[in-house]
């Protein structure tokens, strides 16, 4: 919101002239405010949620806005940047509570920055909600207003694991590469226990830094071990060099997996023919077709919405949950019937509902439960999906033998 | 044969780490200057070259000469216009000034062209020889980064400009007695490093995403890298990369990914303690 | 020395800062938490950047090891205020011992050996994953207190660190040890020849330079409550922490209270503002800063007011 007001002024202004009236009143207005990383290292996913939220309340506020008990109110996103800078994520959501006055809480894309703007938001009982943290470590500290759509990374693992066995005959041998750094590593270490309770043998398991530049030593020693899967997690710019540097070093296995690479377009993009037979895991796809409440009652209406504002590209799993979230928000408030921060979160907790990106229901940690997420492969240079198999629009494709 | 590819993986890399850092080492060596805006020059020019493949279909040695000029001509403008009137202020001054600097270049590329990684894809496959496989965008990059990492040393060696740098290096006060203009070589100077930089940051388009949150990362090899090698020379530089390339690259294998970047910081503490002037440095160029 | 004014207008700001819960929001707190936190860090630095002009780089390397040691702790059942101090012992001791090690170098170099810190810091605290998370970070026990008592109560506390760090600064300008540093900035072969014993001064100063930032380190991570190798060792913060002292005027005492308080309100200001481009504001400034205040906040008005109270110029910083 790049207006500029006095009142934004607040810090300075504050301390020299020590008063600052502020208007206390129920509003009526539902606000939703949203530390996002619209600069620095996490820009491009900051991007992707300020999309989605802004098409959310337009549409919304088109209709007539959300139904809060038997009154219909208009809704307000409130958006800050905060860098991709772990303080500031947490000075903004105090802001957001304090000054702004939001009822709920949308956290930002860092699962690190994720806790840290939970952290606040406990503090004064306002509710969080995480449409992009899968990590469980997020959700260890017993936060009760803490809310996440996306399921746990092991579910993820488990149903691909099983599925790679059935498809994939002698499937033995797995190798394991991820990035040192809260989702990249919880997945990795997911797929190390998946595999090891699937009897599969893990020949390779090593995790790289945050600023690796050269995957050379790894991959080699990748290729060295023979494994039959290849399962590399990463943010994108590391996945396109992983990939890079396997074909350069002439190392491939008969399934490779990157985590989350295929799931967004600017890694098949960036790859080109190279995407070709990636697989991968996501929490949600553009062919899935629940249906369910809110603005965009199917995934069919969203689609097209967005395709309308992002000018042909497909959204992926980062718009998918954050739009299921929103939409979830409609039933919950619908529910909560007020404002009150601990009506929201106790119609959260209670909340059971169906949506285009498909069930929300959390469990005791206030992750989204369990469900079947997702398998996703490149073929001809478009995402197929593998899994489940209500919603699969090809079979798995071998690499190479 | 393990050992070989290895070995070769870390000589690639320690090519493209030598042209990476080398603009940076003469700007130190030469002004005394602490180029923050380096890695964002590295960016810049892959940059350019990412956009004028995909939009124009330009191949990426055609965009040598162009990102030369222009990174040059930035660079000189920077230092002629403003870190010339501090050149000769503490250490902290020049960074903290070309800090500054870097936080608008970076703001400016990241409204520009956003963080989105992107990559140029030549597809020209790999080759094998010996029991080591190497693929040919990196050779080749490889190849024009130690092309150009000599074109340097042989500017500097040869030509009338590049003998008024090291006049300059040696002693400011005397170059000028000689009638060389100091600030235009301070400038010719920080524009070499720029254009260095650039060409650095073509060949890396081919080679590694490009996206504005590595210019950290850049920079920071870099520094590793002079002082590995030592300032303010062309052989440091390259002497330093190969070094670095190489130790990441068998640390990487004997102790995993995850400790590859510790090592070489580690020898970059000791050899900041026992050899400060680094494996090939001159003394006395502080 | 710093004049009464001096003294009396910090006095007044330390007030303000105290005061704001009473009447600002908790966001303005929260901000007054920042820039005390800030202040203390700039008055560290000040030690050994600005009285001994040894461009040191490894603030956010103390800040980040006293996250990890006051969280580990603090994890590991020890009460919290014993965290902190344990915290502060610990960032000392490794300060003293790597300053024995890089205070052999100078200039430039010194510069790139405290960069290197931060870097070994944070890849040390990443790879060691038993103890620290690694990348997955860490939750620290949090104080299930009012949200308004958490933030005074930290507000408080901050303010301390700071008046520890202020005295701290006030006593080492004084005091012989404060001189010897004056004399390394200005000379260092000649300190040594004059009898200054310049390696122990050194390392004591570093070692000074460093013990508030363990200890700020260790109470930011029990405010915030979850702790990352990527925050707590961030290159940004490296570097702010200089300017904000530069900004204020290094070398002196009151200078990098006035930087940090400056440049933390200015930011709020333009990031606030200027949503796209408070990167590029905040660059500009910095520019700004090296050209027309090169002195710092404090010298301009001092020196100005002094020139013409005493109708001469003086070069010297009054230091």
């Amino acid at each position: 919101m790049p207006t500029f007001s006095i009142r934004r002024l607040a810090p300075a202004a504050a301390f020299l002239a020590a008063l600052q009236v502020h208007a206390v009143s129920a509003e009526d207005v539902f606000k939703i405010g949203a530390p996002l990383a619209l600069t620095g290292g996490l820009a491009d996913e900051g991007l992707k949620q300020q999309r989605v939220y802004r098409m959310w309340a337009e549409r919304v506020n088109a209709a007539g806005g959300v139904s809060v008990g038997d009154r219909m109110i208009p809704v307000e996103i409130v958006e800050y940047d905060y860098q991709s800078d772990g303080p500031r994520a947490g000075q903004l959501a105090e802001r957001l509570i304090t000054d702004d006055r939001v009822h709920v809480i949308m956290a930002p894309f860092g699962s690190g920055h994720t806790v840290i703007t939970a952290t606040v938001g406990e503090r004064y009982r306002v509710p969080t909600i995480a449409c992009v943290a899968s990590s469980e470590s997020v959700f260890a500290n017993d936060n009760r207003y803490l809310f996440g759509t996306l399921s746990p990374n092991a579910n993820m693992t488990d149903v691909m694991t099983a599925f790679l066995q059935e498809n994939v005959p002698d499937l033995t041998r797995v190798a394991v590469l991820g990035r040192d750094d809260v989702f990249p590593k919880s997945m990795a270490e997911a797929t190390v226990r998946a595999a090891e309770a699937a009897g599969l043998q893990v020949v390779y398991n090593a995790l790289y830094p945050v600023g690796t530049m050269d995957h050379s030593a790894a991959v080699s020693a990748i290729g060295a071990s023979n494994p039959d899967w290849i399962y590399i997690t990463g943010y994108t710019q590391d996945l396109i060099l992983a990939r890079r540097q396997m074909d350069d070093l002439g190392v491939t296995a008969p399934v490779v997996t990157m985590v989350t690479g295929p799931a967004y377009q600017e890694y098949t993009d960036a790859l080109g023919s190279l995407a070709e037979g990636v697989t991968s895991s996501s929490w949600w796809h553009h062919s899935t077709t629940y249906e369910g409440v809110g603005a965009w009652p199917t995934t069919v209406s969203f689609y097209e919405d967005f395709l309308a504002v992002s000018g042909g590209v497909d959204p992926d799993y980062v718009h998918g949950s954050c739009a299921g979230a929103l939409v979830m928000l409609e039933d919950v408030l619908a529910r909560a019937g007020s404002l009150d921060g601990e009506a929201i979160r106790d119609a959260l907790a209670a909340t059971d509902v169906m949506t285009f990106y498909g069930q929300i229901s959390f469990g005791e940690n206030g992750m989204n439960q369990a469900r079947d997420l997702p398998i996703i492969q490149v073929q001809d240079r478009e995402i197929k999906v593998l899994f489940p198999p209500s919603i699969a629009s090809a079979d798995l494709r071998i690499v190479a033998e | 044969m393990q050992i070989a590819q290895i070995l070769a993986n870390g000589l690639v890399l320690g090519a493209l780490y030598a042209c990476l850092a080398v603009g940076f080492s003469l700007v130190w060596g030469v002004l005394n200057v602490i180029n923050m805006l380096h890695g964002s020059f590295i960016i810049l020019g892959g940059y350019l070259t990412f956009f004028a493949w995909r939009d124009f279909g330009i191949h990426p040695l055609v965009m040598l000469p162009p990102v030369a000029l222009l990174t040059f001509a930035i660079g000189y403008a920077v230092q002629y216009g403003l870190v010339n009137k501090v050149v000769t202020a503490p250490v902290l001054t020049t960074l903290t000034l070309t800090f500054g600097l870097d936080m608008i270049i970076y703001n400016l590329m990241t409204v520009g062209f956003h963080a989105t990684p992107v990559k140029v894809s030549l597809g020209l496959g790999s080759v094998s020889a010996f029991g080591v496989r190497m693929p040919v965008d990196r050779l080749m990059g490889m190849g024009l980064a130690l092309l150009l990492t000599g074109a340097l040393y042989y500017v500097m060696r040869a030509s009338t400009i590049g003998r008024a740098i090291v006049a300059v290096r040696m002693d400011r006060a005397a170059a000028a007695l000689m009638g060389i203009r100091v600030n235009h070589i301070y400038a010719v100077t920080f524009g070499i490093g720029a254009l260095m930089a650039g060409l650095a940051g073509v060949i890396f388009a081919v080679i590694f995403p490009v996206t504005t949150n590595l210019s950290g990362m850049y920079l920071g090899k870099a520094f590793v890298v002079c002082v590995i090698g030592g300032l303010g020379s062309v052989p440091g530089a390259l002497v330093g990369g190969l070094v670095l390339g190489v130790v990441e690259s068998f640390a990487g294998h004997f102790f995993g990914p995850a400790h590859a970047l510790t090592v070489g910081f580690l020898l970059m503490l000791a050899l900041l303690v026992v050899k400060p002037t680094g494996l090939v440095g001159v003394k006395g160029y502080e | 020395m710093m004049s009464r004014l001096g003294l009396a207008l910090f006095a007044g700001w330390v007030v303000i800062l105290a005061t704001t819960p009473l009447f600002a929001e908790n966001y303005i707190v929260r901000t007054a938490i920042m820039i005390a936190m800030y202040s203390a860090l700039a008055l560290s630095w000040n030690i050994i950047g600005g009285f001994t002009g040894y461009p040191s780089f490894a603030t956010v390397a103390f800040f980040g090891v006293g996250c990890y040691v006051g969280g580990i702790a603090q994890r590991a059942g020890v009460p919290m205020a014993l965290a902190w101090a344990i915290a502060t012992v610990a960032v000392g001791a490794m300060a003293a011992a790597l300053g024995a090690i890089i205070l052999r170098l100078k200039g430039h170099y010194f510069a790139i050996g405290s960069i290197a810190i931060v870097e070994v810091c944070r890849l040390v605290i990443s790879s060691w994953r038993s103890v620290t998370g690694g990348g997955d970070g860490l939750n620290v026990p949090l104080l299930r207190w009012h949200p308004d008592a958490v933030a005074q109560f930290f507000l408080l506390v901050m303010i301390g660190i700071m008046l520890a760090a202020f005295v701290m600064n006030a006593l080492v300008d004084r005091h012989r040890l404060g001189f010897g540093l004056k004399c390394i900035r200005q000379n260092e072969d000649a300190a040594d020849m004059v009898g200054v014993d310049t390696t122990r001064y050194k390392i004591v100063g570093f070692t000074l330079s460093a013990l508030l930032c363990g200890t700020v380190g260790a109470a930011y991570a029990s405010w915030v409550g979850y702790i990352d190798p990527t925050d707590s060792f961030q290159i940004l913060m490296t570097v702010k922490v200089p300017v904000m002292a530069l900004m204020g005027g290094a070398g002196t005492v009151l200078g990098p209270a006035l930087g940090a308080a400056a440049f933390v309100i200015l930011e709020e200001i333009f990031w606030a503002n200027f949503l796209e481009w408070n990167r590029a504001i905040l660059g500009a400034i910095i520019v700004a800063l090296i050209f027309f205040l090169p002195g710092g906040l404090l010298n301009i008005s001092w020196r100005r007011a002094a020139r013409r109270l005493r109708g001469r110029e003086s070069a010297e910083a009054p230091a």
